[in-house]
């Protein structure tokens, strides 16, 4: 669209920079991967004859009881993921649509949770759910992250762009608040719900401290705190069963970005996240 | 009529069945168990087992065994569970901890609930180097279960290609120099394939090291009540620059620093014919060595000297009486001369008790792997890991200043200058 053109010389540099950064992100993934489907004696030596193997998967999975951990997961991250839709959703709504006395102070409150670390809390965080009896159960492990001053922001941004006459045309023809936030304000978000959604469930597959902490048994412990079990520090590292058991509690998360892999990288143009 | 009978009974003996578990369960005291594992192999299985074994003595007693992570992550977790309010009864926590744990107020010393005589026994069996890791104040803050000690691996195969005898390990500085340099292989090119010492000294192993290299050399890293460290020390300062010298002028150490996690496998790849690392990895290297390979006691420059690591079991001073008496019940089973001695084959981890030393299981894992007892010999002539108060502080500093030795960046003498203005800074408030 440019109508500069630009010289085949600063195009090969912004190639080849590309490249460069794109080898060095995918090192480390293509490490684990040659590492875990071979014996564990080629963990540092590259040899293409290598013999292949799938033994260090069956000693990872034998290892720990994985398909619980995957359970606990899958369902930590739903539940965080719902509710931080329905309440970010319905903060942003009222701070775009229903303006009232001091809602920008109370935005600005919002927004100031975003500099507080959630490690700050531990103490405070795990002093309230005993008190309701909620350690070691998956809602305990999710009801700090229910709702997201992160998530209400970038909602509440995302409706600001919406034009007014949309939601004027809606109203005039005969919709409710409801009708207009499900019509007009999510269909228009949608790029931004993909993206948040995105981040969302990859920070918290990842989450590794707090659940750590809050956890004590098996059947609520995700797959982060699962796999600590393989950093046994004292003895050094085994490499190739902690990359397998690392390509296993990663595999879904990765196969379903190379699935949907435009649609997230479009998302994240038009959301405007980076 | 008779059905309805029938139905009657049944529905009472099903309520009577429901109310007497329900009395069982209320009855029973409730004991919470943090451990953390730092070694490899389904220890989490072993653990399992010892606490269904003492169920099955104790009916009254539920343990409840939590596996929380690396050590870092247990203490964090203890001690937020802790302030909290609901700390863990009974916890595997680093031997290092200590004045952390006592400055936080959150444990209780073990004396308080050792009143009988029997007890005294038990306490009197642990070996003293160990019991010294847990004493402050004339008191005994926890009990020793999973230790180790740092041990050298040498190549055996090495050893005898260089002409050396594969049966005689070093015993001093000197005689570890001449051996790393008869073993140092390089290819053509002057490159080093195979090089004489390894010995860690990233963050968190090098304090660890240090204190077997300042002990070997007669000095001491710091006092036992914890508020003063001695880095100054010209011995401490000459074994220092032993190690980096290792590199810079004998050149058989890899340069800079060399890492803990990869020790073993750079020992497996013979890559380095002699490492320093814990005795927590002989089953590892026992079962992945291609070669004959040895266990010794460290050399000495003064006198032969190692330092000890891991874990004792601390009782949290929050939780309610009746648990914590039932902990300490739990302990003195984990503690046994049988389960230590079980702990010690499962594990690789050094039996802190003479007794356990003698249980025919560990004597017989003895007469087949005896490397296992090479740890044990020297644990007479071990100190306590450094410690002090305000221990990740201090820690750190110390860490800071052997990596800046080790890559080169100040002269050990400056570094370690460095580093005690920086811990004595800390440790202000301490002394009295």
């Amino acid at each position: 669209m440019s109508v500069e053109r630009t010289s085949p010389f600063s195009t090969a540099l912004v190639t080849a920079g590309a490249w460069g950064l794109a080898i060095l992100w995918i090192l480390p993934l293509a490490y684990a991967i040659w590492t875990a489907f071979h014996p564990a004696i080629y963990a540092a030596r590259l040899d293409l004859l290598a013999p292949w193997t799938l033994e260090n998967f069956s000693r990872a999975w034998n290892a720990a009881p994985f398909a619980r951990y995957f359970l606990n997961t899958f369902m930590l991250v739903s539940l965080i993921l719902v509710c931080q839709f329905v309440i970010c959703t319905m903060a942003a709504y009222a701070f775009v649509c229903f303006p009232f006395r001091g809602s920008n102070l109370l935005f600005m409150a919002v927004l100031l949770q975003l500099m507080i670390m959630p490690e700050v809390l531990l103490v405070e965080n795990y002093r309230t759910l005993s008190r309701l009896g909620l350690l070691d159960t998956i809602l305990g492990m999710g009801l700090p992250y229910l709702a997201s001053a992160f998530g209400i922001f970038l909602f509440r941004q995302t409706f600001k762009s919406v034009p007014k006459e949309l939601e004027e045309a809606a109203r005039l023809e005969g919709a409710g608040p409801i009708q207009v936030l499900l019509r007009v304000f999510i269909p228009v978000a949608k790029p931004t719900y993909i993206a948040y959604g995105l981040v969302t469930v990859s920070y918290h597959w990842n989450n590794f401290l707090w659940p750590l902490i809050v956890t004590n048994s098996v059947e609520t412990r995700p797959i982060t705190v699962g796999l600590q079990v393989f950093s046994t520090v004292e003895q050094g590292v085994d490499w190739s069963l902690v990359t397998a058991a690392t390509i296993l509690s990663v595999a879904p998360l990765l196969l379903a970005f190379l699935l949907f892999q435009r649609q997230f990288v479009q998302s994240f143009l038009r959301a405007g996240i980076r | 009529m008779k059905s309805a009978t029938r139905r009657t009974v049944l529905a009472a003996a099903a309520a009577f069945a429901a109310a007497i578990t329900a009395g069982a369960a209320q009855a029973k005291t409730q004991v919470m168990f943090y451990y953390p594992i730092q070694v490899g192999g389904p220890l989490t299985q072993v653990i399992d087992g010892y606490v269904a074994k003492f169920k099955a003595a104790n009916p009254d007693i539920e343990v409840q065994p939590v596996y929380s992570g690396n050590y870092i992550d247990t203490t964090t977790k203890s001690l937020t569970a802790a302030k909290s309010g609901k700390p863990p009864t009974v916890a595997v926590l680093l031997a290092t901890d200590i004045f952390t744990l006592i400055d936080e107020d959150v444990v209780q010393p073990i004396d308080d609930f050792a009143k009988t005589p029997e007890d005294k026994a038990w306490i009197a069996g642990f070996m003293p180097a160990f019991l010294k890791s847990a004493q402050v104040d004339g008191h005994l803050w926890a009990a020793p279960f999973q230790r180790s000690t740092a041990v050298l691996y040498y190549n055996k195969k090495a050893f005898a290609e260089a002409g050396l005898d594969p049966h005689k390990p070093p015993t001093t500085w000197d005689d570890m120099v001449k051996a790393g340099k008869a073993v140092l292989k390089k290819d053509d090119a002057g490159k080093t394939t195979r090089w004489g010492v390894g010995i860690p000294g990233n963050v968190g192993s090098a304090q660890w090291l240090f204190g077997a290299l300042a002990a070997q050399n007669g000095a001491r890293l710091m006092n036992d009540a914890g508020t003063e460290a001695y880095l100054t020390d010209p011995k401490v300062v000459e074994a220092l620059q032993f190690w980096v010298d290792l590199s810079k002028v004998h050149g058989i150490h890899p340069p800079g620093i060399q890492e803990w996690g990869t020790t073993p496998a750079d020992f497996l790849e013979q890559r380095i014919a002699m490492v320093w690392t814990t005795t927590g990895n002989l089953t590892n290297i026992g079962k992945n060595a291609t070669f004959d390979f040895g266990l010794a006691p460290y050399p000495g420059k003064v006198s032969p000297a190692s330092v000890l690591g891991g874990g004792n079991l601390y009782i949290f001073s929050g939780a309610p009486q009746a648990e914590k008496e039932a902990g300490f019940k739990f302990i003195k089973f984990l503690t046994s001369d049988e389960t230590l001695a079980d702990w010690a084959i499962q594990t690789g981890y050094v039996a802190p008790r003479d007794g356990a030393w003698e249980q025919p299981s560990l004597k017989a894992y003895v007469a087949k792997t005896p490397a296992a007892e090479v740890a044990k010999k020297q644990i007479a002539v071990s100190v306590p890991e450094f410690s002090t108060h305000e221990n990740n502080r201090t820690t750190k500093a110390l860490n800071d200043a052997l990596a800046a030795a080790l890559t080169g960046a100040k002269t050990p003498a400056q570094a370690l200058a460095d580093g005690q203005a920086e811990i004595d800074r800390i440790l202000k408030p301490y002394k009295k």
